[in-house]
């Protein structure tokens, strides 16, 4: 496919050799003429202000370099969506980094590049390679769905550059890229925090009970990553926890007909539904089973229904899905890199944008906090090996919570975060179509519940 | 009785695979052209449809009048400013100019709309959840109902214009052979551009039912696409081919659907395969429209 490159436009070979000559402390024309400048503001303030240490701490002697962050997300196709509040969370970063970082007594200015992933493995490949060996990346961020993640952080494991990755659940970032699922072993540069299915079943199992039911939950699981792992890993969880699971089996994503499905959920009476599907394919369903008269009293979403837009869209049957968020702006939580607390930054994005708050800003805006915390505490940033020994005991604050590794649940490279479940509901006096209605917190008790769970029908 | 509703949810689904394959069948059979676009066509149809319900809040059905013309212009201009000149350069070019048109549409869409998803399902009020409960298990959609009856109006309505009319008998003439065409004073180039005009009409048509079936995206219009083509080629590349194409398909993946779900599209991949197979298919890639 021939799509254009969206290289960043300061990405151009000049600026690449600026930057390696500071790195090889080669004073460059523009160094000295830097250093000359500062130097000379320096003696001027010191003689109208009389502040004899403004001269001492002139940068004369003081040691510079760049380090290049790259981030990876999907923009475009499919998982778009996620995407989306890119352009602002790039904002905040890129505003918070513009001072620098001074580690280890060296100053560095710090230079993110964005690339789209398009939703694909193989595009999401391409551009992290560009990234490691074109751009030569200290560090790698990327997000949203394994199609972009996981390619990421092999390329990045491959050529030993650190990378941290989040939404993708955990489970199908650590063994989906293992050689061998069934002897795990741990990555080396690549670390994670995300909610997983113990998270998912903890939210279910929580919220589920506020509403009375025949336990009996009809699931439409797809054929894909999601939908099998989900099936070989929440079932049985779901299943030790008292309920009866239907499962009609797996269905390839792009069905344009649900009718047995619907038929054997009928048949069956299961009051609840759980689906992991990729948006559209929800709506045909959920459509179609208004149709035919499939009501269940809780329908439990997941993968679509996190952003508003993709429920609003649904009309008067979206109303009162249940759904989960691994973040909200209800989050009891301050980003550690911009000093910005979730009750801010969702107003924040809506005065940007002009669209109501969604919960991908707050994982997005915390891979720039685990990047600036992870650069700091290894001392040297540009050394690729200390960077990523530096991630197996970070600890860092981010709007989605406080971020502890090496705690677990695979030491080192992975900490699962909460996930919190739900309703989508019309709020007399809000300003949005559906509000996101917190009714449990079994994942993190910081975070406020505000109602119970109501029947869909 | 299950397997009766699965037949006939396959048979529904069918029309809306038959509405989004006219188009293609017109254009191919008349231009040799294999539009990859239309797709992305159908979504721009249902874009621009949105557009209208979410300015005035009208009904979609309404909107869909008022961007018919839009479309059948578009799709004239689509004809003579891009298509017309990459035909001259034989039969490859006008394939890779469709590509380069789907793409070229996913990312306007994307720059205009953003990737939230939309839908016209909310606008479309009561019909899109409405049916006919028959019994417990056999129910007829509205929306179902609906969609059929105007693929099998669209592909009446093309049959009797390209045998009764006069531009229809131009543009079968032209179809058969431009060059003796043009010899006895059609203008083929307007022949050729009126066919796209009213294949780019039906794709927003399809669009329209797309949208609201499910939900739709900058991205959604390649999905759809391939049910399109295998309809055109179960059908046999003819006008009421397509239909009985198209129904064929769905009821294939209705019923793969009903002895197991991963089935599904898999049942009527397997149905357009054995059409290609069969002694018949050989003789499908010389063929032209027969209306």
């Amino acid at each position: 496919m021939a799509f254009q490159n969206e290289d960043d436009p300061r990405e151009s070979p000049t600026y690449a050799d600026i930057a390696d000559a500071m790195e090889n402390r080669e004073l460059s024309r523009r160094d000295a003429l830097k250093v000359a400048g500062a130097g000379t503001l320096a003696v001027a303030g010191a003689g109208l202000l009389d502040l004899p240490g403004v001269v001492h701490a002139g940068p004369q002697f003081a040691r510079t370099g760049t380090i290049k962050i790259g981030f990876v997300s999907p923009r475009k196709g499919p998982a778009a969506g996620f995407g989306e509040p890119d352009g602002f969370v790039l904002g905040l970063a890129r505003k918070a980094f513009q001072r620098g970082l001074t580690i280890g007594g060296t100053h560095y200015a710090v230079e993110i590049i964005d690339k789209d992933s398009q939703s694909v493995g193989p595009r999401s490949a391409q551009v992290a390679n560009d990234l490691i060996s074109g751009s030569r990346v200290d560090l790698l961020l990327t997000t949203s769905t394994p199609e972009t993640v996981n390619p990421v952080s092999d390329a990045a494991e491959a050529s030993g550059v650190p990378c941290i990755s989040t939404v993708v659940p955990w489970e199908s970032w650590y063994f989906g890229r293992q050689a061998n699922p069934a002897k795990p072993k741990p990555f080396k540069y690549t670390y994670h925090f995300c909610f997983g299915v113990a998270q998912f079943a903890d939210a279910y199992t929580h919220l589920w009970p506020q509403v009375r039911t025949n336990k009996k939950v009809g699931v439409m699981w797809p054929n894909d990553a999601d939908g099998n792992a989900i099936r070989a890993a929440l079932g049985p969880t779901l299943k030790k926890a008292g309920y009866t699971i239907v499962d009609p089996g797996a269905y390839a994503d792009g069905t344009n007909d649900y009718s047995a499905q619907i038929a054997k959920f009928k048949s069956e009476n299961c009051q609840i539904f759980n689906t992991f599907p990729i948006p559209p394919d929800f709506a045909t369903f959920w459509r179609q089973a208004a149709q035919q008269g499939y009501k269940p009293k809780i329908a439990q979403i997941a993968k679509t229904g996190l952003f508003p837009s993709q429920v609003i869209s649904l009309g008067s049957i979206g109303a009162n899905l249940a759904s989960a968020v691994y973040w909200a702006p209800s989050w009891p939580y301050t980003s550690s890199l911009t000093g910005i607390h979730s009750r801010d930054l969702g107003p924040r994005y809506e005065r940007a944008t002009g669209k109501e708050w969604n919960q991908q800003i707050g994982a997005s805006l915390a891979l720039f906090d685990v990047a600036a915390a992870v650069l700091r505490a290894s001392g040297a940033p540009k050394n690729k090996r200390k960077v990523a020994n530096a991630m197996k005991k970070l600890q860092v604050h981010t709007a989605i919570g406080h971020l502890i590794w090496g705690k677990g649940p695979l030491p080192p490279n992975v900490v699962a975060t909460p996930i919190i479940g739900g309703q989508w509901r019309k709020v007399p006096g809000s300003k949005y179509t559906l509000d996101f209605v917190i009714c449990e917190h079994s994942s993190d008790r910081n975070v406020p519940v505000r109602s119970r769970l109501t029947p869909y029908s | 009785m299950v397997w009766a509703n699965a037949v006939l949810q396959g048979v529904l689904l069918g029309g809306l695979y038959a509405l989004l394959a006219c188009g293609l069948a017109l254009m191919f059979g008349v231009m040799r052209i294999i539009n990859l676009a239309h797709g992305d066509i159908a979504i721009l149809g249902a874009y621009l449809i949105w557009v209208a319900v979410d300015h005035t809040s009208m009904s979609p059905f309404l909107a869909a009048l008022l961007v018919l013309p839009i479309m059948l212009g578009l799709g004239y201009l689509l004809q003579i400013v891009l298509l017309e000149r990459s035909l001259r350069a034989g039969p490859l070019v006008p394939l890779l100019t469709t590509f380069g048109l789907a793409i070229a549409i996913q990312n306007i869409l994307l720059q205009v709309f953003s990737p939230d998803v939309q839908s016209l399902g909310g606008s479309a009020g009561d019909i899109t959840t409405v049916s006919w409960q028959i019994n417990d298990q056999v129910s007829i959609p509205g929306l179902g109902i609906l969609i059929l009856a105007i693929a099998v109006t669209v592909l009446g309505g093309l049959h009797l214009f390209l045998s009764h009319t006069r531009l229809g008998r131009e543009m079968r003439a032209t179809a058969q052979d431009p060059d003796t065409a043009q010899l006895v004073g059609i203008n083929a180039r307007d022949v050729y551009a009126r066919a796209t005009a009213i294949a780019v009409a039906t794709a927003a048509l399809a669009g329209l039912f797309l949208a609201i079936r499910s939900v739709f995206d900058p991205s959604s219009g390649p999905t759809q696409l391939i049910f399109a083509f295998e309809a055109v080629v179960i059908g046999g590349f003819s006008l009421w081919g397509t239909l009985l194409g198209g129904i064929v398909l769905g009821v294939a993946q209705a019923i793969g659907a009903q002895i197991d779900p991963n089935y599904s599209l898999l049942a009527g991949h397997l149905v357009f395969l054995a059409v290609l197979a069969s002694p018949r298919g050989g003789l499908l890639v010389s063929r032209r429209v027969q209306a």
